[in-house]
């Protein structure tokens, strides 16, 4: 029966032309979405390795014509003097580069031959609390290891993975990182940058190295307040802030929201892309029950022949079915042919399991809703009575 | 005759000979008190009405009446294509009426043999796959398909059109591929409606010669509606209808 359809399908070739190349059409455009939701999705589903909620951040001008030894002591108090403040559960100093800030600092480095490319967060000693940091093995820098031999870093695992993946533990390593560093901690994660972000090397430095590089003082706190306190807090944290620095110009903004807004520009054209797989796969639909259809009204006759011949209603059903299946198929095939070479040619930087992924859901859906679209039509014409329709010609 | 099964083979040789009409006397074809009638929402017709008619095997009958006497419905009850509204059909010796579905399919493809007067070849098919379509819904195999529609063919004398297309054909010749594949599966019965209608009258005598060779030589029982009463005259008996009934 299959060669039957087969050379029955081969030789219904150009009618058949538009179903192939909407299948076609089709599959490339669910192919890229669904790679790209995939990616997205695991990225979205991997821990972002800190805590935002019941966060704000604060930003403020510390005055310009005080020497480091007053900042210090200002950053001090108001550090003290903010989680003295009701509802505040910890707060800490870092520099501009904030989660869900958009900023990024990078830099690059020889380890003795070996080169490395590190993301770089500056924050202070209470930066693991307030933001909950959950560790892979060592712990966050201490005010005792400022005085240390070396500058202390914390590393994440991804650092570790991809620079030194064969060593069994880091901590105390001294790597050369803009000077000699030494490894005091390794986090599991920190995606600052959005739930979507990629989890890429990163290093943490303490004040320490911020000092040594000659830099402004830290400007921006982060505040974690107690639970269902975050909007109460924003107020007595401006005036606080306002009085000490002497400035109006102090910024809060909710952690919360901020990640909402870090992730649009992933998810929007998501949304967009969702819907547009979703438009194009109700289209498709449509079109198969209408092609479905016109074909099985001009075919009535062979149906009520076939019939006559010993066609029971399920080999009708069987046959409609198989025969869109068939063009679909080839659409498929072409459409995968393509699609395969994205990861074979490595044409995006995106890793090769997401392209095959999004080829077997491709193809999962669109048979899916070809097979489920052709069902009706096909049994309709499986209920077709041979002597009425044998008679219409 | 039942083939199933990839490479399955016939019970007996294709078109081995039957003895001549009348040896065979029991009844291929009966139909006791059947009527027919069609209902709409406000009126009811009847096609046919209280009909008997037995057809003995080996029997060539032809039927003739004017337009809307109820030939055609007759002919597909006797077909199974159609169901009577009340009576009883025997096929080959089998009380069938109550046969539907799955049942029905593999009766008519296993006992029965059709020629309609427009053809109903499948333009998309080539010849010799159109006369393949019966043994296709009775699973026979590829090879052996193939072998007994070039048989079926080479009967009707278009062994070499096998790989043409019905476009292709007059419509003698489609008509020839039609019966080749009603003949294919080697039913006990054909039921042929106006087989010669649309022809001309020396394709159409050419097509009766095929199925008067086909009851003499094979034994096959044949009913055929016709308007022609030159056709009528060349088979056995001649069953007339009129206004649902039959009258001689």
């Amino acid at each position: 029966m299959l060669n039957h359809l087969l050379k029955l399908m081969w030789n219904k070739r150009r009618a058949n032309g538009l179903i192939f190349l909407e299948i076609l059409l089709a599959f490339v455009v669910l192919f890229g979405v669904y790679a790209f939701g995939f990616y997205n999705l695991e990225r979205y589903s991997s821990p972002l390795g800190f805590s935002y909620e019941n966060s704000v951040g604060v930003h403020m001008d510390l005055p310009d014509d005080m020497d480091s030894v007053a900042v210090e002591r200002l950053q001090e108090r108001i550090l003290r003097e903010t989680r003295e403040l009701p509802g505040v559960a910890s707060a800490t100093f870092l520099g501009p580069v904030n989660p869900f800030g958009g900023n990024t600092w990078s830099t690059g480095s020889d380890d003795n031959g070996f080169h490395l490319q590190t993301m770089m967060v500056f924050a202070d000693e209470n930066y693991a609390e307030t933001l909950a940091l959950e560790f892979r093995e060592g712990r966050w820098f201490t005010e005792a290891d400022q005085a240390g031999k070396y500058e202390p870093i914390v590393v994440n695992g991804k650092f570790i993975d991809e620079y030194y993946p064969t060593r069994a533990s880091m901590i105390d390593s001294i790597i050369q990182i803009n000077g000699e560093k030494k490894i005091v901690g390794v986090v599991d994660n920190y995606k600052y940058h959005s739930n979507f972000a990629e989890n890429r090397p990163l290093t943490f430095f303490s004040p320490r190295s911020w000092k040594a590089d000659g830099q402004n003082p830290f400007e921006q706190l982060i505040v974690r307040a107690e639970p269902g306190q975050t909007a109460a807090i924003e107020e007595p944290i401006y005036n606080l802030l306002s009085s000490l620095t002497k400035n109006p110009d102090v910024v809060i903004w909710n952690m919360a929201e901020d990640r909402i807004k870090a992730n649009r520009p992933v998810v929007i054209p998501l949304v967009i892309l969702i819907s547009i797989s979703a438009f194009l796969l109700i289209n498709i639909a449509l079109g198969l029950f209408g092609v479905l259809f016109t074909q099985i009204s001009h075919r009535r006759a062979e149906i009520g022949l076939r019939k006559a011949m010993g066609a029971t209603p399920a080999e009708v059903t069987t046959q409609f079915v198989v025969e869109v299946v068939l063009v679909t198929l080839a659409g498929l095939l072409l459409g995968t042919f393509f699609a395969i070479q994205v990861p074979l040619l490595e044409l995006l930087p995106i890793p090769a399991k997401f392209f095959y992924l999004g080829i077997g859901a491709a193809v999962a859906t669109i048979l899916l809703i070809v097979v489920l679209c052709a069902l009706i039509p096909s049994r309709q014409a499986a209920g077709l009575q041979p002597a009425l329709v044998l008679h219409e010609q | 005759m039942e083939i199933r099964g990839k490479g399955a083979k016939a019970p007996r040789a294709p078109f081995t000979p039957y003895p001549p009409y009348p040896l065979y006397p029991f009844k291929m074809i009966e139909l006791q008190n059947v009527s027919k009638s069609y209902r709409t929402d406000t009126i009811e017709t009847l096609a046919l009405q209280h009909m008997n008619l037995s057809v003995p095997a080996g029997e060539f009958l032809s039927i003739m009446g004017p337009s809307g006497c109820g030939k055609s419905t007759l002919l597909n009850i006797m077909g199974l294509i159609d169901e009577p509204t009340e009576g009883s059909v025997s096929l080959a010796g089998k009380e069938v009426t109550s046969y539907n579905g799955t049942k029905v399919a593999r009766f008519r493809n296993e006992q029965l043999g059709f020629i309609f007067q427009s053809f109903h070849l499948i333009n998309d098919l080539s010849v010799v796959d159109n006369v393949e379509l019966p043994l296709l819904y009775r699973r026979v195999g590829t090879k052996e398909r193939r072998r007994l529609s070039l048989e079926a063919l080479e009967h009707v004398g278009l062994s070499n059109r096998a790989g043409h297309f019905p476009t292709q054909l007059s419509g003698g010749q489609k008509q020839r591929v039609a019966i080749a594949r009603a003949i294919v599966g080697r039913p006990n019965i054909i039921l042929a409606d106006e087989p010669t209608g649309n022809l001309d009258s020396h394709m159409g005598d050419e097509i009766m010669d095929i199925l008067t060779r086909l009851n003499t030589d094979l034994g096959t029982t044949i009913v055929m509606v016709t308007h022609d009463e030159r056709m009528a005259k060349k088979t056995h008996r001649l069953v007339r209808l009129s206004d649902g009934e039959r009258v001689s």
